[in-house]
């Protein structure tokens, strides 16, 4: 019973995920592009003309990926922030780099990209939001969803980190190395149906499953959550440019 | 609250949601930053009085009629359901906000809280609980254009009375009248405020540039705007632009009022003239030498409060600053100031409505910065704010004369 429900998480609930996420963003967006343009310019006027004023999606795409107004008001917050999400975007290659078809890190290696300090970096930083958002002011905006959202990030995080670093700790060396994960994605891009047990062997496979069942959790619950603003940032931002 | 009513107000809410407001409502990560941008919340603090806090009255009744997340499971974000009593959190959300928009330039993804107030305020009308001073003040502004023909002989007769005020500040040539009306192919119109301190010293100016020039029949405050009604608004403004076409002119000056400015400059799109504020119709007659002043007219330090609708909504910085340039040699600056500045606290309606202790309690972070300048005069471009700041004044004892900048500029005219 629980290998099914293992195999469950690890292959058909990806999938279903996968698929909920994608159609979930696209009905959002939908939703979004078919209501009324607003009928007139929601621009704040900059101090000074500058360059940067002057070509408003430029400056849109600089705000989205350098958040100037956080770094104005909040450093400390800005430099998590910005830790977190550059750590996200090395998350996302780290795992792709799992697939046999990309080779970032040494074939050989028995490494995820960052040797896993991606996962440190992400799990800290949510710790540091976590405290945040437990204090006030900013406790006293929060809904459930807030936290909720943290704590199952910082789950996934934790569980990642764990595969990552008790890989490493093992004294019989690796447990569960990337080139296992590396036949466990490969079966999923090329939907094998595999069952992940039999090249994921080790101990600690029901940690991968809790991470996995967690990711998926997270990718059913994306497009209701405020996570969307990954793709809404820009649009948000430019309509501030002008 | 009978289901019908719910149904109608909440067919008001859908239809203030543009893709604009649609994104505002679902993507406020709840960050927290823009707490502190609000002069309320930095003067209080109490989070009801932040952007966020604001906009969660109204994001929370979205998640609950709008998302399926609220409909499924409403305690994740707190949805609500719109009853008479969360119509109360809903004012708050409408008339404790200016409007000033600086939590724009806090918030990461530029989040209009204004937007938001406006479906607050559209609620309110809807359930019939906004301030109804506010709606008789619009609707009579209504009025007065639906039966202009009517007053127009008395407007003018008051106008009249004036011209002796405005010939003590400038001595007009010969055959031109002080204040002239209904002058066909003026180059501006010129729209005041209804009271004489916008028309006297605007007047004088324009005299003394040689302008051709044309006072409206209509005042240009926009009760409309300050109630939350989209279609008031616009029958407002129109009459005024139905002046300013029937005319033929090429521009209309807006006199010192930033939500007038706004709502013509941005909100009534393409016009078949220029829409200028009268802080930029100053700054050119003394940039082109059509007009100068005495710059020993001004005792002690000035400052400048910059309005929010005119500077960080209108993007008007320069000129009021080059206008003060050419009146003192003591101009010293807020902290901080142009697009960052503090709001008076007195825009939204809230001077409209009276409301001073909410005023008084929630622009003290104004008064703060007002003081630390050391000034003598405080200078403007909004009568909101003019009224707003000499309020503060009294309330704080700043010991500053407030002044509009038009009048500053009249009163330091150089008469050949």
């Amino acid at each position: 019973m629980i290998d099914k429900l293992f195999y469950f998480v690890t292959v058909p609930m990806v999938y279903l995920a996968v698929a909920w996420a994608i159609v979930g963003i696209i009905i959002r967006a939908v939703q979004i592009w078919r209501r009324p343009r607003h009928p007139f310019t929601l621009k704040v006027f900059e101090q000074r003309s500058t360059l940067l004023g002057r070509m408003p999606l430029i400056g849109a795409i600089v705000d989205v990926f350098t958040m100037p107004t956080v770094r104005k008001h909040q450093p400390l917050f800005w430099v998590f922030l910005g830790l977190f999400h550059l750590a996200l975007l090395a998350l996302l290659v780290a795992h792709l780099d799992l697939l046999p078809q990309i080779n970032i890190m040494p074939t050989g290696s028995k490494h995820m990209l960052g040797y896993g300090g991606v996962g440190v970096v992400l799990t800290v930083s949510v710790l540091y939001f976590m405290w945040r958002r437990f204090r006030s002011p900013v406790r006293e905006i929060s809904v459930p969803a807030d936290y909720l959202l943290l704590l199952l990030l910082f789950l996934i995080f934790i569980t990642g980190d764990t595969i990552s670093w008790a890989n490493s700790w093992n004294s019989g060396g690796f447990v569960i190395g990337k080139p296992e994960f590396a036949a466990y994605l490969d079966g999923l891009v090329k939907f094998t149906f595999d069952n992940p047990r039999d090249v994921l062997y080790g101990s600690h496979y029901v940690v991968v499953v809790l991470h996995v069942l967690l990711a998926n959790l997270l990718l059913l619950l994306l497009p209701f959550s405020k996570v969307m603003h990954f793709f809404f940032a820009l649009p948000m931002n430019k309509l501030r440019r002008g | 609250m009978e289901d019908d009513q719910r149904q109608e107000l909440l067919k008001l809410f859908r239809e203030r949601l543009t893709s604009a407001v649609r994104m505002y409502m679902e993507n406020c990560t709840r960050c927290g930053l823009c707490i502190e941008a609000c002069h309320a919340y930095a003067s209080s603090p109490e989070t009801r009085y932040s952007a966020v806090g604001r906009a969660q009255n109204i994001r929370r009744l979205f998640d609950r009629y709008f998302k399926l997340s609220g409909k499924l499971a409403p305690a994740l974000n707190e949805a609500i359901d719109l009853d008479d009593g969360w119509l109360d959190k809903i004012y708050e959300t409408a008339y404790t906000c200016t409007g000033c928009r600086r939590c724009m330039t806090y918030c990461p993804f530029g989040i209009d809280t204004q937007t938001i107030q406006g479906i607050a305020k559209m609620l309110l009308i809807g359930s019939d609980k906004e301030p109804k001073v506010l709606s008789m003040l619009s609707d009579m502004s209504i009025a007065k254009g639906q039966n202009i023909e009517q007053t127009k002989q008395t407007f003018a007769q008051a106008v009249h009375n004036l011209e002796s005020e405005v010939l003590d500040m400038w001595r007009s040539e010969g055959g031109q009248e002080a204040v002239p009306l209904d002058v066909m192919g003026a180059n501006v119109l010129y729209v005041a405020l209804a009271g004489k301190h916008s028309m006297i010293p605007a007047a004088a100016i324009m005299n003394a540039a040689q302008e051709k020039w044309s006072l409206s029949y209509f005042e240009a405050v926009n009760f409309g705007a300050f109630v939350g009604n989209p279609q008031k608004t616009r029958e407002i403004s129109q009459r005024i632009i139905d002046e300013a076409v029937r005319l033929g002119v090429k521009e209309v000056a807006i006199c010192e009022c930033g939500t007038a400015y706004r709502v013509m400059k941005q909100q009534m799109g393409e016009l078949p003239f220029e829409v200028i504020s009268f802080v930029e119709l100053m700054a050119r007659y003394l940039r082109e030498g059509r007009i100068k002043v005495d710059r020993s007219k001004i005792e002690g330090r000035l400052t400048y409060h910059d309005p929010c609708q005119i500077a960080r909504n209108g993007g008007i910085y320069e000129d009021p600053r080059y206008i003060i340039e050419q009146l003192t040699g003591e101009f010293v600056e807020m902290q901080p100031n142009r697009a960052a500045n503090w709001c008076c606290g007195g825009g939204g309606g809230l001077v409209a409505m009276g409301e001073k202790d909410f005023r008084m309690k929630s622009a003290k972070v104004k008064a703060d910065q007002v003081r630390d300048t050391g000034a003598k005069v405080l200078a403007t471009a909004c009568e909101n704010c003019h009224t707003q700041l000499s309020d503060l004044n009294e309330h704080y004892q700043l010991d500053v004369k407030v002044e509009y900048l038009s009048n500053l500029v009249a009163e330091a005219l150089v008469q050949d």
